[in-house]
């Protein structure tokens, strides 16, 4: 699992100012994870990097008040498209181990079933992947990362 | 489900101050769904309350540090609430998928089998046993029933985390750990890390 930087808190410090600190490094932990997350041999990537878009959301939406409400808008939407293709990919990549642990155990006659259902899945997974690898590029493409750090500095200039 | 407005939020006010009206209003939402997600037929109450546990859990998460211990003993009830109903939720949703895909089999058995009974007064049952999807029947089947068997004893746990969060003042002791500000007595109290790693 995706390890999570601590980071402190003051009860006393502005909503505002703490907002702008707590996004910038999820913001960072979000992009770090990106590397070879389309690889469907390790699944775990892919798992990773949505840990870190629901830490980068939840974060956003507690804060929500502190940034610009356009861009905030905008840089929440594409968070949540990011988020929902990861989802597409990681639906599948947990339904097959599952679906194979039930088979390891399963009786002879029940198997070719379940390996009817894994096929299934792994063509979500192909599907999924494909969903994933145009978020990722839409990412790039729009400088998410460059406008959830300005939504960051923006905030801290209120506060 | 659409999270419920929090008003008199104020950026240039205290983190403490802001965190803490939110709290209330999730703790709120979480709660506002018992008793109707008691009912294990009330698939939409279940699923809008696991949300509505993950959006507690979350605010906890990043603030339960500027709160009174009980927060971060909530954070992981919550959690673990949370946990509990995401995996109805998955049994929610993968059993109708797999009863749907053995519907689609049946419907190509039934075709198949109608196929080749070609004039025949009736239907030979002894056809049966060449129908194509009949390898596949067993798993399918299998799987549907281990996930009706799941949901029903996660069903059973999850009402008894609930009357256990109930039994132990879950809610009146989060939201007297509120009012309990770590740091508020102004004697310089240090600020805690935030256990974000606990989000997943």
């Amino acid at each position: 699992m995706a390890k999570a930087a601590e980071i402190p808190v003051d009860p006393l410090e502005s909503y505002a100012s703490a907002g702008a600190r707590i996004v910038r490094v999820r913001t960072m932990e979000l992009f770090d994870h990106g590397e070879n997350v389309l690889d469907t041999e390790d699944i775990e990537r892919v798992h990773d990097m949505r840990v870190a878009t629901r830490r980068l959301r939840a974060v956003l939406e507690v804060f929500a008040p502190c940034f610009p409400a356009d861009a905030f808008k905008s840089a929440l939407r594409d968070v949540k498209a990011l988020a929902d293709a990861l989802g597409e990919r990681r639906d599948p990549d947990v339904h097959i181990a599952a679906m194979e642990q039930f088979a390891a155990v399963a009786a002879a006659a029940q198997r070719a079933g379940l390996q009817h259902l894994i096929g299934l899945q792994q063509a979500r997974q192909a599907k999924g992947n494909d969903a994933l690898a145009a978020a990722l590029e839409h990412a790039e493409r729009s400088d998410l990362r460059a406008r959830l750090l300005a939504l960051a500095d923006a905030a801290e200039a209120t506060a | 489900m659409k999270a419920r407005r929090v008003k008199g939020l104020d950026p240039q006010g205290a983190l403490a101050d802001n965190a803490a009206r939110i709290v209330r209003v999730r703790l709120d939402e979480l709660c506002s769904f018992m008793p109707k997600a008691a009912d294990p037929e009330q698939v939409v109450a279940l699923h809008d309350m696991r949300i509505a546990a993950k959006r507690l859990r979350y605010i906890l998460e990043i603030t339960a540090p500027c709160f009174g211990p009980y927060a971060a003993t909530a954070m992981k009830a919550t959690k673990g609430l949370q946990d509990l109903l995401g995996e109805i939720h998955d049994c929610d949703v993968q059993e109708p998928d797999v009863m749907a895909q053995l519907e689609r089999v049946m419907a190509e058995d039934a075709r198949a089998l109608a196929a080749r009974a070609g004039d025949a007064e009736d239907l030979d049952p002894a056809l049966l046993k060449r129908i194509p999807g009949r390898a596949v029947h067993p798993g399918l089947v299998a799987l549907a029933v281990h996930l009706r068997a799941r949901r029903a004893l996660l069903f059973a746990r999850f009402l008894e985390a609930w009357r256990d969060l109930e039994r132990k003042g879950f809610r009146a002791r989060l939201e007297f750990a509120l009012d309990e500000r770590a740091g508020a007595t102004g004697n310089g109290a240090t600020p805690v890390a935030t256990p974000l790693e606990v989000i997943e």
